[in-house]
């Protein structure tokens, strides 16, 4: 009994609160996928590469004398109004079309392979690290936790509590969810729809910036990381529901959980694979996923 | 005169109950005639010029022209899909792959006769893309898009992750066979040309088999499913089982391409199933023309040979794969076929 317990203290609580600090920052990149498609209907293919402009944004502003603080202000709203360019630029004149969801989707997978190449020509194919401001270890009841990722964390439920409130508690929200139900509707009322559309995105790839910034201290930033977090965010968005905020939260505690809870057991890279079998699962069982779409519920 | 003529056509057509809806629809495919007319002269072109292009290009060029015609095959299959059922697939490279392992396993460790491996790679590539397809198929739009990206995706971790198939390294050594055609006619991949031109004879043969079976009231069926797959139903079509047998029929000729990689490099590795070459695909279709089924196989000799050409200068061909991607989603959705149809088919409508 003793044996189990300390088991589950000293092994299974470190990997556990791990994963919970993942999930948070895996929600934030999930939260702007899953806004954009709820009232755009559009897969953000470049949403990854978003979230690695964030981390290069991040480590580029340290290297000019920037200091972290006006770092972490400053990467999400930047990559936000890159966000905005796409949705402007790129978006709204295949929203017409009849087959808005493939062409969209085509066209940000052009933008991402774009975004991924100029950050190799820009800043090389190597890892680049990025100091974290925060130093120390904390000792949560024998359990140690670098202050940082304590620090990550706290940003990160702060930053999905505000996306709740903003959706569900604001004039703006309520214009946002209106206009996942109806767009005409909304725009017969005199609410300029253009301006819903790219705020949606502003804020949608400001969130993965953030993340971008959150996350680079841990995982340092390389070309490919956006590729390979949007592949585990666009599971999240599945196994929660496109287009369900509760979902993309709830859905990424889920399975960072079982990704970093499986790999105790089994290997870490067969871990990740377990995660794509828990969202194709979900796909055959309930294709639209656990949770109801925006402006549905 | 003439109007009591038009009238009474239109009655006749209107009021004939009998075969109304085949006969509709086949006279719907017959009315773009023209079109095809068009792009049976693009195909012939497009075969005359890559008959010849062995005497010019040399064994690296020649080789590459076979490996633009393998992935011409994953563009073909997209194509089917894509321009026919009004399914985009994502994870088609996971047949090719598929073919390419097993066909590589096969010829490693059981046998070296290219039909014993054909048939098992077609067998386990025909179970597999008919489990998934039936699952696949009932998630709409989208979702069938994610479906496939999702299990494209799972294969080729699993291939990474595996030691016993090669890991991240892959399979190398694959012994190049020679096929028995006939007793007595054997034919070596080691040549060059012999192999360029068997394999430009297939891939002949599937287009021709792919139009003529898409010129049928099958094909008419999928395309009244891909647009609008709602009033099909109230047409006594089944569309599930269409759209099913397209996407068997599909992941066949992907798997064709994924057959006969593993004798052209002699190597397989886990990038053959992953996003990249799924997503080219569609790059390759696009740019040729949806719809058009040569448009495709054009698409994957210009992106393959424009990807080799720039890859030669510079390790960043993603940017220009890229920004071909989004000119011709923005400004050429219908590709270089339709591009053609416009300059040389006076206004004509594109899609067939």
């Amino acid at each position: 009994m003793e044996d189990l317990l300390a088991y589950l203290h000293f092994v299974v609580l470190p990997q556990f609160i791990d994963a919970l600090i993942i999930g948070v920052a895996l929600a934030l990149v999930a939260l702007g996928l899953t806004m954009i498609f709820g009232l755009l209907d559009v897969i953000n293919l470049a949403h990854g590469e978003l979230y690695m402009l964030g981390g290069y944004a991040a480590f580029t502003l340290l290297g000019w004398g920037a200091g972290y603080w006006s770092a972490l202000v400053l990467v999400p709203v930047l990559v936000g109004l890159v966000g905005w360019a796409l949705e402007e630029l790129g978006i709204r004149p295949l929203l017409p079309r009849a087959d808005r969801a493939i062409v969209t989707l085509l066209f940000t997978f052009g933008v991402s392979l774009i975004f991924r190449d100029i950050a190799q020509v820009i800043w090389g194919t190597e890892t680049r690290s990025v100091a974290a401001p925060l130093t120390g270890i904390a000792n949560l009841a024998q359990v140690f936790v670098p202050i940082y990722r304590i620090f990550v964390f706290g940003a990160g439920v702060l930053a999905i509590a505000v996306t709740w409130w903003l959706v569900y508690r604001t004039q703006i929200g309520a214009v946002l969810r209106a206009t996942a139900v109806d767009p005409s509707m909304v725009a017969s009322f005199g609410i300029p729809i253009r301006l819903v559309y790219g705020f949606t995105f502003l804020y949608g790839c400001g969130l993965a910036g953030l993340a971008g910034v959150l996350l680079s201290p841990i995982y340092a930033v390389f070309p490919t990381m956006g590729h390979d977090f949007l592949v585990m965010a666009f599971a999240v968005v599945i196994v929660g529901g496109m287009g369900s905020i509760i979902g993309a939260v709830v859905a990424a505690l889920l399975l960072a959980q079982v990704q970093g809870l499986a790999s105790l057991w089994i290997p870490p890279v067969w871990a990740e694979t377990l995660v794509y079998g828990v969202m194709l699962l979900v796909l055959v069982i309930r294709p639209a996923g656990l949770f109801n779409r925006l402006g549905e519920a | 005169m003439l109007q009591a003529q038009q009238q009474a056509q239109t009655t006749d057509i209107e009021s004939r109950p009998a075969g109304t809806v085949a006969g509709r629809l086949l006279r719907a495919v017959r009315s773009g005639g023209s079109n095809s007319t068009l792009l049976r002269q693009i195909a012939l072109v497009s075969l005359l010029l890559a008959a010849i292009f062995p005497l010019f290009g040399g064994s690296f060029f020649t080789r590459l022209a076979i490996e633009a015609l393998l992935f011409g095959c994953i563009a073909l299959s997209v194509d089917i899909l894509l321009g026919y059922a009004g399914l985009l697939s994502l994870g088609q490279a996971a047949y090719f792959g598929l073919a390419a392992y097993v066909a590589a396993l096969m010829y490693l460790h059981v046998t070296q006769s290219f039909w014993l491996v054909l048939l098992t790679a077609s067998a386990s590539v025909g179970v597999f893309s008919f489990l998934l397809g039936a699952v696949a198929i009932r998630a709409k739009g989208v979702y069938f898009a994610l479906i496939t990206f999702g299990v494209a995706e799972i294969l080729s971790k699993i291939t990474h992750n595996t030691r016993a198939i090669g890991g991240s390294d892959g399979l190398i050594g694959i012994p190049v066979p020679s096929i028995r055609l006939l007793p007595g006619l054997e034919i070596e991949f080691a040549n060059n040309y012999v192999f360029y031109y068997l394999v430009l004879g297939t891939v002949c043969l599937l287009y021709l088999g792919t139009r003529r079976i898409l010129n049928t009231a099958f094909g008419s069926v999928l395309r009244a499913i891909r647009d609008n797959s709602d009033r099909v139903p109230y047409l006594g079509y089944n569309p599930f089982w269409y759209k099913l047998l397209a996407y068997v029929m599909a992941a066949q000729i992907a798997a064709f391409g994924g057959l006969i990689y593993p004798l052209l490099r002699g190597f397989v590795a886990p990038h053959l199933f992953g996003f990249e070459v799924s997503t080219k695909a569609v790059v390759m279709s696009l740019v040729g023309g949806v719809g058009t089924l040569i448009g495709p196989l054009m698409g994957s000799v210009i992106i393959t040979f424009l990807e080799s050409v720039v890859g030669s200068y510079t390790e960043r061909h993603l940017i220009l794969l890229g920004i071909i991607f989004i000119v011709f989603v923005m400004f050429l959705p219908d590709g270089l076929c339709g591009l053609a149809q416009r300059t040389f088919g006076a206004g004509r409508k594109v899609k067939p």
